[in-house]
């Protein structure tokens, strides 16, 4: 008896361990075109995680931009401000939208203006799943 | 006599000490909001200083209707969706020319007239960008009753807390509604419809 519990116990810790992984997927990855002299853009994107464990978003880094970093805009009595996240949590079989107004990668310290077009690569940093590396297409600053 | 003089002086001490109270507890001011400006009172007459460098006055939008957003030009996210946003729906309610589009800095310190004339072209379509001296700029937010405020970034920049409301402003430049970004499209553009051509 007691074996059949240790035994059973161990299959479930066994299957628990296959499943306790997140599985990272990026979509929809776009910035929007800036004009020169600005030193700031905004990239955005769609973060699932289909895996059946809970994963974070650490970093975010880019050649395009000096110090990119990940912002919340939120809205309060009309006044519009940016928060600067320090991570951002990806539940298990979870979606996170990157998207204009909300969660955003703020690309502070732009080294060249984002042209409408081109693409650049973003590196996205997470505590379980290491690091993916993007292509972010840039998009006219009228499309969306 | 001297009892009732007493009682009276006791109860005046007590006044004072529950006004104290009040004052110190009472809940710090809120920031200032559109809300609480008479509606009436939103807008009027202003002038600034165009992309081109040269004095630009409010009755160059009459005849048409305006949407007025506030913002900077070194603002990523909300600034550039917002313009976005209503460019969008200006080809909906009737095409480029069913009203104005303007944006203002609050960021006058570094937003030039180039800037900002660079910023409004980014849309392609027309949108009048418009910035001026820090006190030109502090008298118009007054008048729409825009809060703005410098907050510092980790590297020593800024990024600039305002207000994101869009004022709508009829043929006259007489304020109609807001618009905020949180309302949907399809109220959007039933509120800029009103003030389209």
């Amino acid at each position: 008896m007691r074996r059949t519990s240790i035994a059973f116990l161990a299959f479930a810790l066994a299957s628990c361990g296959e499943q306790a992984n997140p599985r990272i997927e990026i979509s929809d990855a776009w910035a929007r075109e800036t004009g020169a002299g600005q030193n700031t853009g905004a990239a955005y994107a769609t973060i699932e995680n289909t895996g059946g464990a809970d994963d974070e978003l650490l970093a975010v880094t880019t050649d395009r931009a000096t110090m990119p970093m990940l912002h919340s805009s939120e809205s309060v009595n009309g006044v519009s401000r940016m928060r600067m996240l320090q991570s951002l949590s990806l539940p298990a079989d979870g979606t996170v939208e990157l998207r204009p107004g909300g969660i955003h990668i703020m690309m502070e310290g732009l080294k060249s203006p984002l042209k409408a077009g081109e693409t650049f690569e973003v590196t996205f940093r997470f505590k379980q799943s290491g690091e993916l590396v993007v292509p972010v297409k840039v998009e006219a600053a009228g499309a969306r | 006599m001297l009892v009732k003089l007493r009682f009276i002086l006791w109860a005046l001490v007590g006044v004072a000490a529950l006004a104290g109270i009040w004052i110190a507890l009472k809940p710090p001011a809120e920031l200032p909001s559109t809300a609480e400006m008479p509606l009436d009172t939103i807008g009027g007459p202003f002038t600034l200083t165009g992309s081109d460098g040269q004095s630009f006055n409010s009755a160059g939008l009459n005849g048409k209707g305006t949407a007025i957003f506030f913002g900077f030009t070194h603002c990523p996210d909300v600034c550039p969706t917002t313009l976005a946003r209503l460019s969008k729906l200006r080809k909906q309610a009737g095409g480029d020319d069913a009203f104005n589009i303007v944006f203002v800095s609050v960021d006058p310190e570094r937003d030039t007239p180039a800037d900002v004339g660079r910023y409004a072209e980014l849309f392609n379509t027309p949108v009048i960008g418009l910035t001026g001296s820090v006190a030109d700029i502090e008298r118009v937010k007054k008048q729409f009753g825009v809060y703005s405020a410098k907050a510092p970034l980790p590297n020593g920049d800024y990024s600039v807390d305002h207000t994101s409301t869009v004022f709508l402003m009829d043929r006259n430049g007489k304020f109609v509604a807001t618009l905020a970004p949180e309302e949907g499209e399809q109220v959007a553009l039933e509120k800029l419809k009103r003030i389209a051509a």
